[in-house]
């Protein structure tokens, strides 16, 4: 057996006697008073592009921007529950087999949004999901030191809908900003929620020829954060 | 053996990579240094990080037990495997039981160095890289040559050429063209992908989780899409704390790009549950161990172990600004290839990897985890050294000018004839070129190099002049 004959080496090779401790106290992490301002500066230095929705009458223009910008008139909803969190009023349709349906779809005419949202129950396909243009997802935390929303996959939400597309927009609300990674970790637990855990910071960008910058690589080429309260 | 010195000469003749080193690595160490010096508290998270590495490092059954019972915990399988035979042995067996034959691969140093893809291609399995520098290098059929920046040694008009040739692309030389051919081409092997291998830069042993970083995407896709996720790591990148993970990435990141955090950071624990809308079905995490478990035996060179392959090491060594990384001839290059390379394989294997390093120390001053590079090299040297001797290949010619030098530096007096001679001589090579050829062990170094002029005065002169004038 592999496992017990790598670990009876281990153990022969390590002087049990001699172990230095484990550091009890983090190194100190720089502190915010104005979290959203630090949060926005690094966010637009990563490439990405805040949009400050906390007065619920400016979402339907700052949405309508939105659309514009990523050239779409469908957006993907992650769940039901983040337009509820976020404050976003909708309307839900009619669909034939609501059981099936995992998540959201709203059209726009014309790529204006307009208050409240038509939404639309879909059901999930993978061989869809590479031709939808812009999708939209709701962050568990905000980082300012590092302009990072932190993206947690659990039941009802995927890894996908957030990775494919050519655009994402992320819905963050104000008070889950967090000032460090520090007070991150404090916050949750990796793998309690869900499989997965994703920082994202920036659109996907690449460096690997000549050290020169390209956004959008594998990702989305551009990443929407829309602040909410 | 890897020798070194059988390409030193390609590398140092070869103009093209020459220029790509000088571009490349100038703008990579600016913006580490910019990035480290925005972190005032930088020095302490160094010593965090290596107090964290060294305790684990000492204690790594204890923490990979712990990570293998919490990743099974989870519901995924753990694998241990010793060498690189049973590594590739499990993924081929994985593959043949599931009758699956698509695999794509995020970048992963410990992959190279058990030499995954070739193995796997023997029996017909052709894993596509899908890191845009490593799909470089395997369009090209090279191997990395940088840890981080895997496709450094190319300029764009090698690589557009490459997918002018491989890929069909019409002719560009525009970056953003040529990553859009790739994302283009990427994509369907994504979509159609049926297992997906990734490294890990560390594991969380508490939570059993691993964590991987990136800026593209495609790791996060290569996790995601296929239904079987297989994460390979060698036996050290296990980490206690998540809380650890917060010093560690700040490290790495600024380390190796110098940036604040990098575009996704993938904290993966287990396979897909119940309810999530995707994500794979099974999840495999392999332990490699392939000599490092003979590196832990020495406490002082255990340290090697630390790295966090961030490349830094690399970056500011003026070897490796020279050499580049295939002159080295092993998967891990530049000071910590220097290090790694003799003890994963033997210092016979590699007997010149410790002597490519002029112990600068910048290797040192940058490394992120604090592993004394230069300390290593010169213990690695001593046993090359030892090793040879027991073989009685020691030049004497070699230990009668090292005692010739002791006895010269014992004394001011002779130190300073020696050095007016050297004036001397240095006055009248400077004068006759031709002269350069005819001295012994001079030519192989002045072949790429100018050769200094000697100083009019020496510095003892010029203080007793200088003290003489008051």
């Amino acid at each position: 057996m592999s496992r017990s004959s790598i670990l009876g080496r281990i153990k022969g090779a390590l002087d049990q006697a001699r172990v230095e401790d484990l550091p009890r106290t983090l190194p100190e992490f720089p502190e915010y008073n104005q979290r959203v301002d630090k949060f926005r500066e690094e966010l637009e230095k990563a490439g990405g592009i805040f949009l400050d929705g906390r007065q619920p009458d400016q979402c339907a223009g700052l949405l309508t921007r939105v659309m514009e910008e990523a050239n779409a008139t469908e957006m993907y909803w992650e769940t039901e529950d983040m337009l509820d969190k976020h404050g976003i009023p909708f309307v839900l349709g009619k669909t034939k087999d609501a059981s099936q349906a995992s998540f959201l779809c709203s059209y726009h005419f014309r790529q204006t949004v307009k208050m409240p949202i038509n939404v639309r129950a879909k059901q999930y396909q993978r061989s869809q999901l590479g031709r939808i243009s812009i999708s939209a997802s709701s962050a568990r935390f905000g980082v300012a030191e590092t302009g990072t929303t932190v993206h947690v996959v659990r039941s009802g939400v995927g890894r996908l809908l957030s990775v494919l597309p050519a655009s994402h927009l992320v819905l963050l609300s104000e008070k889950d900003i967090l000032m460090n990674g520090k007070e991150l970790f404090d916050r949750l637990r990796l793998g309690e929620e869900g499989s997965a855990l994703t920082l994202v910071t920036g659109p996907s960008r690449t460096a690997d020829i000549e050290k020169t910058l390209v956004v959008g690589a594998h990702g989305p080429k551009k990443l929407f954060v829309m602040l909410t309260c | 053996m890897i020798k070194i010195s059988n390409h030193t000469h390609t590398a140092l003749s070869d103009q093209q990579l020459q220029k790509n080193l000088l571009h490349v690595l100038e703008k990579t160490v600016t913006d580490r240094n910019e990035a480290v010096s925005d972190v005032p508290n930088w020095e302490e998270l160094r010593e965090y990080a290596r107090q964290v590495k060294s305790h684990t490092l000492s204690r790594l059954d204890y923490y990979l037990e712990e990570l293998e019972s919490k990743v099974q915990g989870k519901g995924a399988k753990v694998i241990w495997a010793e060498t690189p035979q049973q590594a590739i042995e499990f993924i081929l067996d994985l593959a043949h039981h599931k009758q699956m034959n698509r695999v794509i691969k995020s970048k992963s140093m410990l992959t190279e160095e058990i030499h995954l893809n070739q193995s796997l291609e023997r029996f017909g399995i052709n894993p596509i890289e899908t890191d845009l520098g490593e799909y470089i290098v395997q369009l090209a059929g090279e191997t990395p040559s940088h840890l981080i920046a895997p496709a450094l040694h190319k300029s764009r008009g090698e690589i557009a050429n490459l997918f002018v040739e491989k890929v069909g692309m019409s002719a560009t030389d525009d970056v953003v063209e040529i990553t859009a051919t790739a994302r283009r081409i990427l994509r369907d092997h994504f979509l159609t992908a049926q297992i997906g291998i990734t490294g890990a830069n560390f594991a969380v042993s508490e939570t059993g989780t691993i964590v991987v970083v990136e800026n593209e995407g495609n790791i996060r896709l290569t996790a995601s899409v296929p239904e079987i996720h297989v994460a390979m790591m060698g036996i050290e990148k296990v980490i206690p704390r998540q809380s650890d993970l917060s010093v560690f990435l700040k490290l790495l990141t600024r380390s190796a790009t110098g940036q604040k955090i990098t575009s996704y950071i993938n904290c993966l624990t287990g396979a897909c549950r119940d309810g999530e809308m995707d994500g794979p079905r099974e999840f495999y995490l392999v332990l490699i161990d392939n000599g490092r478990t003979r590196i832990l035996r020495d406490a002082y060179l255990r340290q090697t172990l630390a790295c966090i392959r961030c490349g830094a090491c690399q970056n500011v060594c003026p070897v490796y600004q020279r050499l580049g990384g295939h002159a080295y001839g092993s998967t891990y290059q530049g000071p910590i290839g220097a290090i790694l390379t003799p003890q994963l394989e033997s210092v016979e294997k590699a007997p010149e990897h410790s002597f490519a390093s002029s112990l600068c120390g910048a290797c040192y001053e940058v490394c992120p985890v604090k592993i004394e590079i230069p300390h290593i090299l010169l213990k690695l040297r001593n046993k090359t050294q030892t090793k040879k001797n027991n073989k009685a290949a020691h030049l004497p010619m070699e230990r009668w000018a090292v005692q010739l030098w002791s006895w010269i530096m014992q004394s001011s007096y002779r130190y300073e004839r020696l050095a007016a001679c050297c004036r001397v001589m240095f006055k009248v090579l400077s004068k006759r070129e031709k002269l350069k050829s005819f001295i012994p062990l001079l030519k192989p170094w002045i072949e790429y190099r100018e050769l200094p002029s000697f100083p009019e005065q020496s510095f003892r002169d010029l203080y007793q002049s200088g003290e003489q004038e008051k």
